[in-house]
């Protein structure tokens, strides 16, 4: 069997300066290639959980770190965030946050990543292109980055992580300022990548999306890993229930009171309100 | 009367196409929950911006309420409509959360306890008792949107225009959300929502307004607004899941779970 992907080791942090915890008792082990859906409530440590695993937390942010982040074999506590982000590429919740702010061209702006990274100019070029072209902004390659709309600098903040090449992504609600078209296209771009072997772990509220997208879910509640599996495993536990809420497919299988399981997903869900209750 | 007008608005923004297409945007809103929805770039966040005066048309007449707009400055469309910007950090500015809230009241000079009734009712609807005192950019995002909507909601203004207010939120803020518009519809304000999610639009907007290219392609009850499959990928619009649901097991239209529940079981 080959390395695991992200694996968090009874990992507890506290921001600088806050008086709990963001995150305990987090044990989480993602092989290589999975694609893994973290949903909770406001709160609920998810993008903590993503800026550990990028070693910002604690390189970056400061705070208190208990227990072993390890991602692609090193630990966090072992490798700075610049070589990390060889392998590992985070997107913000906010795309703002990811602008380098340093380049004054979308195709610049892409290229940034493996400029600092000491990548041959034939290569950059090659990879902008084709990250750009992937995400669909190549047409706003000599556009500001300043000038562009939230959307649009969603589309940028992913071309600029896939210009690296990394074998992990880690994205915070990569759709948040896409209408439906563009997050249908940026989803595609991700099934892509998750067929080609990249590893992925997504944050995202939209229940329903993340059950027709991620064969897995880690659902999180005040900072705590509250159930971790196949979405319809996870979606039929009470708990959850009650603490996370649920996709409107399984919420109106539950009205309707149809017997557990209950479905997660369109197709299921359909079937579900096809059969007649004996 | 309608409560709000627009009469053939033309509008471009410095050295860009026209956002409408001649002759220009006509719409009539009536009091209550109105979805205004459509593609990215289709003329949304442009039309809320011009019913508080923040754009100003090139031609056209716009009506807010019984105001003029072209006749009334920012500050003076201020007492009659709340507005929140798609992103709060754009908005908010002050030290705690209940300075924020305070501040439209504040500065409108409302008698102190019309100020006082406001933003006390304004933090109980929007889940803020107990984070007064707190610095707003110390709130997570979803709590943030929750400061500007009550900050637009402390001036008890009569219209309110809320962009993308279910973005980034977790259920049970999307259910508060979802209780608070439904209960300012009730009130007999005017309340306009712009979004993409059409699982909101169902439970929470009776009425929806479809806008794509710049021109208003549907104005009517949200019950037939998901008809049209050719109009709903012209606007970059999914239908609501339990829409989706109601189409694939050959029920009626549906748009929301009660709905479809009630539908479903006769």
């Amino acid at each position: 069997m080959s390395e695991p992907a992200v694996v968090f080791e009874d990992v507890g942090y506290a921001y600088e300066e806050a008086p709990h915890e963001a995150v305990s008792d987090i044990n989480l082990r993602i092989e290589a290639g999975e694609w893994v859906g973290v949903t909770g409530p406001t709160n609920a440590g998810k993008s903590t959980l993503c800026l550990l695993a990028m070693g910002l937390a604690p390189h970056f942010f400061g705070g208190k770190l208990r227990g072993k982040v390890t991602v692609l074999g090193t630990e966090s506590r072992a490798i700075k965030v610049i070589e990390r982000s060889t392998d590992v590429g985070l997107l913000f919740q906010n795309p703002f946050t990811q602008i380098s702010g340093a380049r004054e061209r979308v195709h610049e702006e892409v290229a940034f990543g493996p400029e600092c990274h000491g990548v041959a100019p034939a290569e950059i070029e090659a990879r902008v292109g084709e990250a750009m072209d992937l995400v669909g902004i190549s047409a706003l390659a000599a556009r500001h980055p300043l000038d562009l709309s939230g959307g649009q600098l969603q589309r940028l903040a992913l071309a600029s992580l896939l210009a690296m090449r990394p074998k992990v992504l880690l994205l915070d609600e990569p759709t948040s300022q896409l209408d439906p078209a563009g997050t249908a296209a940026i989803f595609e771009v991700l099934s892509g990548l998750h067929q080609s072997g990249i590893t992925i772990v997504m944050v995202e509220h939209r229940l329903e999306t993340l059950c027709e997208l991620c064969p897995r879910i880690v659902a999180m509640v005040t900072g705590r890993i509250l159930a971790d599996g196949a979405p319809q495993e996870v979606f039929n536990r009470e708990v959850v229930q009650e603490r996370v809420g649920l996709p409107v497919y399984t919420r109106l299988a539950r009205s309707a009171a149809l017997p557990a399981p209950r479905p997660v997903r369109l197709s299921e869900s359909a079937k579900a309100f096809r059969t007649p209750i004996a | 009367m309608p409560d709000i007008s627009l009469e053939k608005v033309l509008f471009s923004y410095p050295g860009g196409v026209e956002v409408y297409p001649e002759p220009g945007l006509t719409l009539a809103l009536e009091s209550g929950v109105t979805a205004l929805v459509g593609e990215n770039g289709a003329g949304k966040t442009t039309l809320t911006k011009l019913l508080i005066g923040l754009l100003r048309p090139r031609s056209g007449d716009i009506n807010v309420a019984g105001l003029d707009v072209s006749k009334t400055t920012v500050a003076a469309m201020a007492k009659t409509v709340g507005y929140t910007f798609q992103n709060p950090d754009d908005q908010l500015f002050e030290r705690t959360v209940k300075a924020e809230v305070t501040f439209g009241p504040r500065v409108l000079k409302r008698p102190p306890a019309d100020v006082e009734r406001g933003v006390a009712a304004a933090i109980k609807a929007c889940g803020l008792a107990g984070k007064e005192d707190v610095h707003p950019h110390d709130l997570g995002l979803s709590e943030r949107k929750w400061v500007a909507i009550a900050s637009a909601l402390a001036s008890e203004p009569s219209v309110v225009v809320l962009d993308e207010p279910t973005l980034g939120q977790d259920y049970p803020s999307r259910q508060r959300l979802r209780e608070l518009v439904m209960r300012l519809g009730s009130e007999g304000k005017i309340v306009l929502v712009v979004t993409h999610d059409m699982d909101f639009v169902g439970e929470a907007c009776p009425t929806t307004v479809v806008l794509s290219h710049g021109a208003v392609r549907y104005a009517g009850p949200t019950s037939n607004a998901f008809g049209d499959r050719a109009l709903l990928k012209e606007a970059g619009i999914e239908p609501p899941h339990v829409t989706e649901l109601a189409q694939a097991i050959g029920l009626r239209q549906c748009v929301n779970e009660a709905e479809f529940l009630a539908t479903w079981r006769r």
